[in-house]
């Protein structure tokens, strides 16, 4: 069965979108009643993950039938990523994404996703940690030890060898604050509206 | 019967010759039930889009009988088609007729194992046959328990957040609200989960009915994870036999619930154990855990209230932890959901409570205000309007002038009791 949107989502690498369009598709091609053998469902997994959205993941796969779990070696790799997500096995992401050989189809989305991944791990230390080891972060980031105090020093935290800690900067978050003129406008409303 | 398809095929097209179409159907009516299944050759003459009236009756008879496994499978294709493409003018002059097919439909899907096949119908069949998107028409439930079914959770949160206004049958309301509390446990929206399952259980009712029980027990259990309490106490608004029944039938869950304020996770897993075997035959063993899972949440978050800083060893005991590095993950997880301000040293093992950094300055959270304020007042203007039609209602005038009668003549003018209109 010939699924060419899916292909053409992949090509364009619009990955945050690309879990919505495979739900989307799934229920025109259930509602046909067509046989599901050849649904890509480990991309669909891995497009879940992306998004970050692990409950539709757990319920894709529980919805799978037994046998795609158990026969599609991929599959399970998407689905052991997304159980190290599931339990905030920060680590052990990294290792499940090593631990596969992906096909050519999912290598491009994995990729994207671990670097997404490495991004989001390095704003939660930020926000959360104000001193943290050096080999913890360097776990948390999926980066050799040097590596990592070349990373964290470009972004401007600390690195004291002595104690093996690194000292977290945290840099303001400066957002645009434009007030738009028809603000005046919606109190207006607010006010008459109290009156009456 | 040729002579029924030509009239369909010739009469459709225009819409002022739809009146005299129905008419001839409505007459045919009987006939077609007698043919039922052997009236499936038909649809193939037929377009579902363009003459959907005519098609809605043939379906509607084929469907009428009891049909085997095979038969059911043949009619199941057509089916969904139809609520796809189907013309929402042409069947809204037979509504009841539609609402049947598309039941039938959902029993034909379950039947088959495979309730994946009618979720995207039926949400197209759900907007061809609502009024408005404020109308709860009886195929929102039926939609809602193919999502559950076949685990197409997040398809069934985009018709939960619809507010409602308009009901035809109080029976939808309850189930409705019943499986959209379900959805939104599953996709973990707590809030509005205690929100619809609220809703179940203060309906007005005169018996207890299965679905108020089983919304109860889950209130109870997603009150505690989401608000981290739950009182027994049910709103003045709840029928009476609600508010003297549900706590009885319920009273594994009232005791766990007690369990829950004391904050002690020893106590609240002994309760648990106690009654695991009726909460897993609930299908309510999940929220169980969850439960336990949400208080050593609060237990952190309880720290905050008294402590700037404090150590992750002293953390991992006071909440009954088994080391400061499982502590150290805890707090790390609650401030990647937002569940809590703090910074972890890990130079000096120690986490730093913090204050709420939003200030409610930004232009981001002025939109938010605004859109709920708008909200309110677009709700607001609804209620006036209620009252005003409730006011001048017959049935509710009837009532105030019999017991206007108990008070003083003189001070009120009095209302007539009866209207002869």
């Amino acid at each position: 069965m010939e699924f060419s949107p899916l292909s053409s989502a992949l090509a364009s690498k619009s990955y945050e979108r690309f879990a919505d369009i495979c739900d989307d598709i799934m229920l025109q091609v259930a509602a046909e009643g067509v046989s599901f053998q050849d649904w890509p469902y480990a991309i669909h997994l891995l497009g879940h993950i992306y998004a970050g959205d692990i409950n539709s993941m757990r319920f894709l796969w529980k919805s799978m039938p037994s046998a795609v779990k158990e026969n599609n070696p991929e599959v399970q790799a998407a689905w052991r990523i997304g159980q190290k997500l599931w339990v905030r096995d920060y680590v052990g992401v990294y290792e499940a994404i090593r631990g596969f050989n992906w096909s050519q189809e999912a290598q491009g989305l994995v990729a994207a996703f671990s670097d997404h991944y490495t991004k989001k791990m390095f704003q939660l230390l930020q926000s959360a940690y104000s001193t943290i080891s050096i080999q913890d972060t360097s776990l948390f980031l999926n980066m050799n030890e040097d590596d990592v105090k070349n990373y964290v020093q470009q972004q401007g935290w600390i690195v004291d060898p002595a104690s093996q800690m690194i000292t977290v900067k945290k840099w303001p978050i400066v957002t645009e604050q434009k007030l738009n003129p028809s603000k005046l406008h919606s109190l207006t409303e607010y006010v008459f509206h109290l009156e009456h | 019967m040729e002579v029924l398809v030509v009239n369909i095929q010739g009469l459709s097209t225009n819409p002022g010759d739809l009146p005299n179409l129905h008419n001839i159907l409505k007459q045919a009516h009987d006939s077609l039930h007698a043919e039922s299944i052997r009236l499936l050759p038909l649809l193939d003459m037929l377009d579902p889009s363009l003459h959907s009236l005519g098609y809605l009756y043939i379906l509607e008879a084929c469907t009428s009988s009891a049909l085997s496994k095979e038969q059911a499978s043949a009619v199941v294709l057509p089916t969904a088609r139809f609520m796809n493409s189907c013309s929402k003018e042409q069947i809204q002059l037979a509504p009841e007729k539609f609402i049947s097919v598309c039941k039938r439909f959902k029993d034909y899907v379950m039947q088959l194992e495979a309730p994946m096949r009618g979720v995207a119908p039926m949400l197209a069949a759900i907007r061809k046959i609502q009024s408005s998107s404020e109308h709860l028409t009886p195929l929102h439930p039926e939609f809602l328990v193919l999502c559950l079914l076949s685990k197409c959770y997040k398809a069934g949160l985009s018709i939960l957040d619809e507010d409602i206004f308009e009901v035809d049958q109080p029976k939808d309301l309850l189930l409705y609200c019943y499986y959209g509390g379900m959805i939104c446990i599953g996709e973990k929206r707590f809030r509005k989960a205690v929100e619809l399952l609220h809703n179940v259980v203060t309906a007005p009712m005169s018996v207890i009915t299965a679905v108020a029980v089983e919304a109860y027990k889950k209130y109870i259990l997603v009150s505690l994870i989401h608000n981290g309490q739950f009182s027994t106490s049910l709103p003045k608004y709840t029928s009476s036999v609600a508010q003297r029944n549900l706590k009885n039938i319920c009273q594994p869950y009232i005791e766990l619930a007690n369990s829950y304020t004391t904050g002690k996770i020893a106590d609240f897993e002994t309760v648990a154990q106690k009654y695991q075997e009726k909460f897993d035959n609930d299908n309510n063993l999940g929220l169980v855990k969850q439960a336990i899972s949400s208080m050593y949440k609060r237990n952190i978050q309880r720290l905050t209230q008294t402590y700037l800083t404090l150590s992750l060893q002293d953390i991992a005991n006071s909440v009954q932890l088994n080391s400061a590095k499982e502590a150290e993950m805890h707090v790390l997880q609650m401030i990647q959901d937002g569940e809590i301000f703090a910074t972890i040293n890990q130079k000096d093992g120690m986490v730093s409570f913090l204050e709420d950094p939003e200030q409610y300055k930004s232009c981001g959270m002025i939109e938010r205000i605004d859109s709920s304020i708008q909200r309110i007042m677009a709700l607001s203007r609804k209620l006036t309007t209620m009252n005003e039609n409730i006011s001048c209602d017959p049935m509710y005038l009837a009532k105030v002038g019999r017991e206007r009668q108990r008070f003083d003549f003189d001070d009120y003018d009095p209302v007539p009791q009866r209207f002869n209109i």
